[in-house]
């Protein structure tokens, strides 16, 4: 959800060097040798086969000659007979001298038997072969440590074999080549552990270029007709189209910084145009803002007859797949503890030596309570640690409070990350209270979409850094800016000028806040990153959380909640293979324990106890006592007075929306529309409102509704979010409607099944909560029972007219499974 | 600096038929090589063994390894193994060489010179 860049070079690609072992990817020059034949390298290491590498390849391939490395001890040597220039490595070994600590390498046939050489000082008796028990001798190719080989590609002969086959008819072939599925192979699943970073890349590379293939598809058919424009200009005068671009469930979502190109085909007075731009904002009225990048032509007095296009760039799988990569070849990509660690192998825990601040709080920060004082102090003497934050428990200052105490370590920078930009707003906004230098670095396709920490931001650290030393670069954006563009020249200088400008203000920064995807930035090309905090980390991919990590970790915090929503996969085939499970969650069936933070601040405690009891093992403590949580003034039949909540029970029927890929009902729809008036009269204000649906048919049905029946000014009706489950989670509202709307006794409840997804609904809301559904299909499944089973225990199970609710006597099916 | 500790062995899975398939291969190649040469090379080569006593100024110092003199031939005990200073004589073109290499004491060829030695002194 990260565009790119349009102006710079993408990353570099880390690669391994030219001389690395061609089957494991070893590439210490004391351990390496290159076949003069083919002049590949090979390692003198076994790995998983009886012989090292090098004499596999030698004795496959039917090679014979090698030649040393020349940062090897003996530097760029062909292995050669002393006397008569062999170089059959097969027949070579080493003879010493009588006298002299002298060793020449002399061949066994025919140079070992001739006679005349027992005259001569050598001693031919001890003749010792290059190649001893499979291997090169180890102290003329050393043989790589246990360290340097874990971390190595595990090859098995098998492999070698089938490489060494594919090598004969394709020398340029890599391993990568003979893992390669076939087109409609199941990819292979996630595992918990892996061998080594190759493994590791060999399973998720393939799951993110699914991903990346289906976003690829599923975007680029987007394309939408008939488009009415509305035009305006921006305060950069940049041209803003606005338009409505009808979305469906399960389709794309537009987010600011997505790129779309606008066309018009032409008419009699206009010749057909098109251009590319960024969306700077969604509108409340569901309009996108679209900033255009070119501003001439533009035909601003046509309004009807536009097409719009996505424009899909694949930024950030690339930068996964890159991330992966570096885990794999760059042995200072992260830690030797956090790499064994991230592969799930056992490794001796570690402590970091640190001296603990007295105080765990921060300057800025609210007062930390007992178990965000645990967290922290946990957290800064491991080097690996995992918060969980359960809804209102207060994640974001407990993160902000761990980064101050980093930064404060003087380790260099501390990088903070989120996969999205909202919660890396947050988390930078908070940071930056506690006085730390902050830098939140934006993509540049969100440069233009307005930020609550703006002034934060790189680029307008750039634009309003105020010195003269600057003031060229100043010239040149206001000269950009008013012509548009720049001659090439002037271009060059400006981009110089602004690369080292940016480079300047960023290394200043205590700290680094960013998306994921974001740290992948060119910009952070080379920096380096030893303490790294990843919040929500449990809504990234694995591969997406890699990507701040191998700027040089080693101590990584993750934070997040593996009981509520994880990331987001599309491709049905890489979620089913394990890409939807986040690195926080493989890592708590490792075994690491997360810390978790127990006290929550934001719901009612009537509203916490299910939550508390069903997903935190009831180990939620309420920070808010009821009075906190009276709802004074507000005049709403709550069927128990001092419990804001109840479960509306509802009959009607599902329907098949109109765009026949969703689903709605209208008897909720309408109650919801009833629920939403009543607090709006008593004097609940339209943010304060919130209403969660898992369809987008009911959604779309709920806002129309409401506008054309509600009984107030529509424009209050407007002011109320109506949105889906994933769309709220990290958010609160005052007062949650929960409409449920699948009521097929056939069919199963769709989207409400995770549990995660339920746990997200109900844990949104301060006060109160309402839930529209229809117990009777709900109740098969057991969580849901056993919610309703709440509901009713507390006389909160109610049905009738809004102003005359009663018990509902309505009955519940048995649950059908326990799984869930 | 960077030091893990890693609790579990690595176990080598040898597959054993793979290990006898592979030991039969190397030692065709080895065979293979041995013959072409025996057929290759009829006339026995010319002998050009002599060690150029140029390449070592000062002699002495180098005669024996156990010298200790110069830092270079120490016996090297940092890590319970010891090693021996050799040199290796090679040819670039038609120059003679000579470069430092540590051989392990226990390899056969520094104890079968060692053996020399001893039964030489007691002679
Ligand atoms: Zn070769
Ligand atoms: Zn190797
Ligand atoms: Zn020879």
């Amino acid at each position: 959800e990260e565009g790119g860049d349009d102006d710079s070079h993408e990353y570099s690609k880390r690669d391994l060097p030219e001389h690395s072992c061609k089957y494991c990817g070893i590439h210490n020059p004391a351990c390496i040798v290159r076949c003069n034949v083919c002049r590949k390298w090979f390692c003198n290491s076994r790995g998983n086969t009886s012989g090292s590498h090098i004499v596999n390849h030698l004795v496959r391939a039917k090679h014979k000659e090698v030649c040393l490395h020349k940062d090897s001890t003996l530097g760029e040597t062909t292995l050669e007979c002393y006397n008569c220039g062999c170089r059959n490595v097969f027949l070579l070994g080493f003879i010493s001298s009588k006298t002299e600590s002298v060793v020449v390498l002399l061949c066994r046939e025919p140079c070992l038997n001739v006679g005349a050489l027992k005259d001569m000082n050598w001693d031919l008796s001890q003749w010792q072969p290059l190649i001893d028990d499979r291997c090169f001798l180890s102290w003329l190719v050393k043989v790589p440590t246990e360290q340097e080989q874990l971390r190595a590609r595990q090859i098995s002969a098998q492999q070698i074999n089938k490489v060494e086959e594919l090598w004969k008819i394709s020398p340029d072939a890599t391993l990568e080549d003979l893992e390669k599925p076939g087109v409609d192979d199941e990819p292979q699943p996630v595992a918990l552990k892996y061998e080594e970073a190759y493994q590791y890349q060999n399973v998720f590379g393939p799951l993110v270029k699914l991903e990346a293939d289906y976003d690829k598809m599923m975007k680029e058919s987007q394309s939408k007709d008939n488009i009415t424009v509305r035009w305006d200009v921006g305060l950069n005068k940049k041209r803003i189209a606005y338009f409505v671009f009808p979305k469906e469930d399960n389709e794309l979502r537009l987010v600011p910084g997505d790129e779309l190109r606008l066309r018009y085909p032409g008419d009699s007075t206009h010749s057909a145009w098109q251009s590319v731009g960024h969306v700077i904002k969604l509108t409340a009225q569901e309009e996108v803002a679209l900033e255009l990048r070119a501003s001439q032509g533009v035909p601003i007095d046509v309004n009807h007859n536009f097409s719009v296009d996505f424009v899909w760039k694949s930024t950030s799988f690339d930068r996964m797949q890159a991330a992966m990569k570096t885990l794999a070849v760059d042995d200072t990509s992260v830690s030797g503890y956090i790499y064994h660690r991230l592969l799930g192998h056992e490794v001796e825990a570690q402590l970091i030596r640190t001296t603990l601040p007295r105080r765990f709080g921060a300057p800025g920060l609210p007062d930390l309570n007992v178990s965000q004082v645990q967290a922290v102090k946990s957290v800064l003497q491991k080097p690996v640690s995992l918060i969980q934050g359960p809804p209102g428990t207060g994640k974001t200052v407990t993160s902000a409070a761990i980064v101050y105490h980093l930064a404060r370590q003087s380790q260099g920078q501390v990088l903070v990350c989120a996969p999205s930009n909202v919660a890396v707003d947050q988390l930078a906004e908070k940071i930056s209270a506690t006085g730390l230098k902050v830098v939140r670095l934006c993509a540049k396709s969100r440069e233009a979409v307005s930020s609550p920490v703006e002034h934060l931001t790189l680029h307008y650290q750039v634009k309003h850094l105020d010195t003269s030393d600057k003031s060229e670069l100043h010239k040149l954006q206001l000269l950009k800016d008013e012509q548009g563009e720049l001659s090439s020249a002037d271009e060059k200088k400006y981009k110089a000028l602004k690369r080292a400008t940016e480079r300047e203000i960023a290394q200043s920064a205590d700290v680094i806040c960013c998306t994921c995807v974001g740290a992948g930035d060119p910009r952070l090309l080379n920096f380096r990153f030893r303490q790294v905090l990843i919040d929500e980390s449990t809504q990234a991919t694995e591969p997406e959380c890699l990507i701040p990590l191998v700027l040089g970790a080693k101590q990584v915090v993750l934070v997040g909640d593996h009981c509520q929503l994880g990331p987001v996969i599309m491709c049905k085939k890489a979620a089913r293979a394990g890409l939807a499970q986040s690195l926080f969650e493989r890592l708590v069936l490792l075994g690491v324990k997360p810390i978790r933070l127990v006290v929550q601040y934001r719901m009612h405690p009537a509203l916490s106890e299910f939550p508390s009891n069903n997903f935190y093992e009831g180990t939620l403590q309420n920070g808010i006592t009821m009075n906190e949580r009276l709802t004074v003034g507000i005049d709403f039949p709550w069927p128990v007075p001092n419990r804001p909540m109840f479960f509306y029970v509802q009959m009607g029927q599902e329907e098949i929306s109109a765009s026949g890929t969703s689903y709605l009902n209208r008897t909720e729809a309408a109650n919801v529309e009833k629920i939403v008036t009543t607090f709006l009269k008593t004097g609940v204000l339209p943010t304060q409102i919130g209403v969660i649906t898992p369809y987008e048919g009911q959604r779309a049905y709920i806002v129309n509704h409401m506008s054309r029946i509600g009984s107030l000014r529509q424009s209050l009706y407007k002011e109320i979010e109506v949105a889906s489950v994933d769309s709220f989670q990290g958010r609160e509202k005052d007062f949650i409607i929960l409409s449920c709307v699948r009521s097929n006794e056939h069919q199963g409840i769709g989207f409400l099944n995770d549990p995660r997804r339920l746990n997200v609904a109900l844990t949104r809301a301060r006060f109160g909560i309402v839930i529209l559904g229809n117990p009777k299909v709900l109740s098969k499944q057991a969580l849901w029972n056993s919610l309703l089973t709440h509901y009713k225990e507390h006389e909160c199970l109610v049905e009738g007219p809004l102003n005359n609710l009663k018990q509902s006597m309505v009955q519940f099916q048995k649950p059908k499974k326990v799984y869930m | 600096e960077d030091q893990v500790k890693i609790k579990q062995k690595k176990v080598m899975e040898i597959d054993p038929e793979e290990e006898a398939e592979f030991e039969r291969e190397l030692r065709a190649v080895m065979q293979e090589s041995i013959d072409s040469r025996k057929l290759e090379v009829r006339s026995r080569p010319a002998l050009n063994m002599v060690i150029p006593m140029n390449l070592f100024e000062g002699s002495k110092e180098h005669s024996r390894m156990t010298d200790v003199e110069s830092g270079d031939e120490t016996v090297d005990e940092h890590d319970g193994g010891s090693d021996v200073a050799y040199r290796v004589l090679v040819k670039k073109g038609n120059k003679q060489q000579t470069k430092q290499l540590r051989i392990p004491r226990d390899s056969s060829l520094v104890q079968s010179t060692k053996q020399k030695e001893a039964a030489e002194l007691e002679e």
